[in-house]
């Protein structure tokens, strides 16, 4: 009886062109699931201590969960895994598309990278044969004509995942991309993909994905795929941005259903939020120091929801997704298509930059997902470097004659344009805001917003100290893809988790602001689940659904035959978090300095706006988070009781 | 389980030109082998093998049909949810993902490649919502599935 995984990994030493394959015992994925977590437990027991992430000794895993192939929903997203560049601790980045599948259909639950080529290369496993081959005509090319060129070699049911020029260029915050742009872009993976001189990872296998159960995990998904598809009648973009405002100037808040965000992501995608989050206080604007009254509703109607979804010629799905919030969006000028840019991406290079040009954003998105830069990161730095022009801390001399100043359109494309080739200024902010404040000094890192090196994304922690909380704690900071109050509303654990607690239908928003226990328990759960999500590759807008109507753990019973318990689940959840944090601590990490910037958790507090004199008692909330995971209060590593009881070695 | 190849086989290899999965071997004029590892099941040998040669998974001879009586997927788009699922379980890439069509913003799949669609059924087997039925191939079925936007 099969069991959802292939129970093997594939090793390529590319110092030396050789490879190994290595078959796994049953209680590795029993304690870790696959995924992220497999490749956590890798990467922790692997990696040598004080590594250097750019160097051969870093090990860089293309992983895909366990859920990938086995019939169930939402399951179509692989993960990246190696010791973060930008952080100096743990990363993993995950990407939806078709590529996820395709590691299994090779034979593995994940493919590992060890040691530095002497010349470009690229890996390509063609079903039975596995090659190690000169990449050396594609190096210098972006990732979209590096998939062309490889597809049209290697056949259209090739998949492929390859850097561009930020990743050959060490930029820190550059990703991995596949499917024509999108891109795995968090925790500068990118960069250590170049440093090992392999340009891409080229797929084609056709094995089967045993199951245990599969006529139980198509009941189900049968089930989830009536709630996703339920279609209510569309509504037009701008009311979205009423009702964001509405919320932003109300006192009180009504619990999220996140039936509610399926809807609006089928209508528009991630864009749905675009307009309404400005309103909200959720976008953070001019550099986390502005506010929605900065960029007021004549201003963010730029980017409503409505405005891309005009030019979407056809909606995308990544593998197995039955929501389809992309989408492929015609273009006129130098590109002719890009993926719909998503809410984060808008954000960061609008309300973030205070720039109104739509055009600029489309453009932008796609120059950075053919790069393989992080958007996010790439607009908190333009952010930074502006407001160190705005202060005189850069001159038009150091800018290369450059007017850095807010919502200046040409300037912050030509500036975006030097990042990605590493030209003058640009060279010292492609590696982020932290590593260019260290560079640029002058009292300059107060305009750089980030946790641990990594800017947050487009999400303020002053209107939901949840995101606050996750951005300073998770062994990968800055993230918003693991945890909030909102998040924890919508995944509506409560109903199938013992101890978890309940959430009241209606509350005061100063509720958010109180660090009880409540809060901490919540984001506990959280991180756990979302370990439990990313190990079986599924995507975060399927178990926003609920867990009730998305029933993850019953998806794995009946892909593995197990009878686990959602408590079992949530136990390996905590698992996955503590040797992650492990690894942090093991690679010299001081849990504590992953802190948030002063500015984004409300210190001082804005003067207006709707988060206006809102604080984060961020102190108080990571020593109870902490604590959850019995992890030292004051430190934030993990005790050796921790470690012990989960079976995580020293 | 694996298909096997028995030893009336003659080496035509007929059966390794099909193959998807690459899983079987053999010298010309020589009985040929499959390699149960990477045997995927999908009875393309069995349907090929001009001689009867081959033994499916649980024993039993298959028995060669020719290839414009195979069946084909027929795709019922209002069912389909465009997971893309389907594209992914071909083991030789048939399938395609259509254009928006009409009011449907979504793409859905479509038999692009219909030489080389091996009859496996796979895309059916492993469609969540049953939206893929095997059928025997229908010129004019395939006309009124085909998309309207490619």
């Amino acid at each position: 009886m099969g069991k959802g995984y292939m129970g093997k990994i594939l090793t390529v030493d590319l110092d030396t062109a050789t490879w190994t394959e290595e078959r796994l015992g049953d209680e590795i994925y029993e304690q870790y699931l696959a995924g992220q977590g497999l490749g956590a437990y890798i990467l922790y027991n692997r990696i040598p201590a004080g590594a250097d992430p750019l160097g051969p000794d870093n090990l860089l895993g293309f992983m895909a969960g366990l859920l990938t192939g086995t019939g169930s929903l939402f399951s179509g997203r692989w993960t990246v895994v190696g010791k973060s560049p930008l952080t100096g601790g743990w990363g993993d980045a995950n990407c939806g598309g078709q590529f996820a599948p395709a590691i299994k259909r090779c034979g593995y639950d994940g493919i590992f990278f060890r040691g530095v080529s002497a010349k470009p290369v690229y890996l390509l496993i063609d079903h039975d044969t596995i090659e190690i081959r000169d990449a050396s005509r594609l190096w210098g090319k972006d990732a979209v004509e590096t998939e062309e060129i490889l597809m049209e070699e290697h056949g259209n049911d090739a998949r492929v995942a390859t850097i561009g020029l930020s990743g050959e260029n060490l930029s820190l915050i550059s990703g991995i991309c596949n499917d024509r742009g999108r891109i795995a872009a968090r925790s500068g993976l990118g960069a250590v993909m170049g440093s090992k001189k392999l340009k891409a990872v080229v797929l084609k296998g056709c094995r089967r994905i045993p199951t245990g159960n599969p006529l139980e995990i198509k009941g189900i998904s049968q089930k989830c795929n009536r709630w996703v598809r339920f279609d209510p009648p569309k509504w037009p973009g701008f009311l979205n941005a009423y009702l964001g405002t509405v919320v932003g100037l109300l006192p009180t808040q009504m619990a999220i259903d996140g039936f509610l965000y399926k809807v609006l992501n089928r209508i528009w995608g991630t864009g749905s939020m675009n307009q309404m989050s400005v309103g909200m206080g959720d976008s953070p604007i001019k550099n986390w120091k502005g506010t929605n009254v900065d960029w007021p509703f004549s201003k963010s109607k730029s980017v409503n929801s409505d405005v891309f979804t005009k030019c979407e010629v056809v909606k995308y799905h990544c593998y197995s997704c039955p929501l389809g919030c992309g989408g492929v969006c015609s273009l006129t000028g130098k590109y002719s298509e890009t993926h719909k840019p998503e809410y984060e991406t808008v954000l960061a290079l609008g309300g973030l930059l205070m720039n109104e040009d739509v055009d600029s954003i489309f453009y932008l998105n796609e120059v950075l997902n053919r790069a393989g830069m992080d958007t996010i990161s790439a607009g908190g730095t333009v952010a930074y470097a502006i407001e160190c022009y705005e202060n005189g801390i850069l001159t038009r001399e150091d800018t290369d004659g450059l007017e850095l100043t807010w919502g200046n359109t040409e300037a912050i494309v030509a500036l975006i344009e030097k990042m990605v080739k590493r030209e003058g200024i640009g060279d010292i902010l492609a590696d982020g805001s932290k590593a260019a404040a260290k560079k640029i000094g002058k009292g300059s890192m107060a305009y750089a917003i980030q946790a641990g090196g990594q800017e947050p994304a487009m999400h303020d922690g002053r209107g939901d100290p949840g995101f606050a909380l996750h951005y300073s704690v998770e062994p990968t900071p800055g993230r918003h893809t693991i945890g909030s109050q909102l998040y924890y509303e919508m995944f509506q654990l409560w109903k199938v988790v013992k101890g978890l607690p309940k959430i009241k239908p209606l509350y005061h928003k100063n509720e958010k602001y109180v660090a009880d226990e409540a809060k901490a328990l919540q984001a506990a759960a959280c991180s756990k689940f979302m370990n439990v999500v990313n190990a079986c590759g599924l995507c975060l807008f399927g178990v926003f659904l609920g867990i009730k109507r998305i029933p993850v753990f019953d998806w794995i019973n009946a892909a593995t035959g197990w009878s686990l318990t959602p408590n079992d689940y949530m136990d390996i959840g905590e698992r996955i978090q503590t040797i992650k944090q492990a690894f942090n601590v093991k690679h010299g990490i001081e849990p504590r300095d992953y802190k948030l910037s002063d500015r984004a958790l409300g210190l001082p507090p804005l003067a207006e706006g709707a988060n206006k004199g809102r604080t984060v008692p961020i102190d108080k909330l990571r020593r109870d988070y902490w604590q959850c995971f019995d992890w030292d209060q004051e430190t934030g590593k993990p005790t050796a009781t921790a470690l012990k009881r989960l079976g995580i070695q020293l | 389980m694996s298909y096997t190849i028995t030893e009336i086989c003659t080496g035509c290899g007929a059966c390794a030109r099909i193959c998807p999965a690459h899983a079987i071997s053999g010298e010309k004029k020589k009985p040929h082998t499959i390699n149960a590892e990477l045997c995927i099941d999908c009875g393309a040998c069995g349907r090929v093998c001009p001689k009867g040669g081959i033994l499916n998974s649980i024993g039993n001879a298959c028995k060669a049909v020719k290839r414009s009586e195979w069946p084909k997927p027929r795709i019922d788009n209002k069912t389909c949810m465009s997971c893309s699922i389907c594209i992914d379980a071909c083991p030789v890439g048939c399938l395609a993902l259509s254009g928006a069509s009409g009011k449907d913003p979504h793409g859905h799949p479509y038999l692009a490649d219909e030489k080389r669609c091996i009859a496996c059924g796979y895309c059916a087997v492993e469609c969540p919502v049953a939206a893929i039925v095997m059928t025997d191939f229908q010129p004019e079925a395939a006309q009124a599935s085909a998309p309207a936007a490619v």
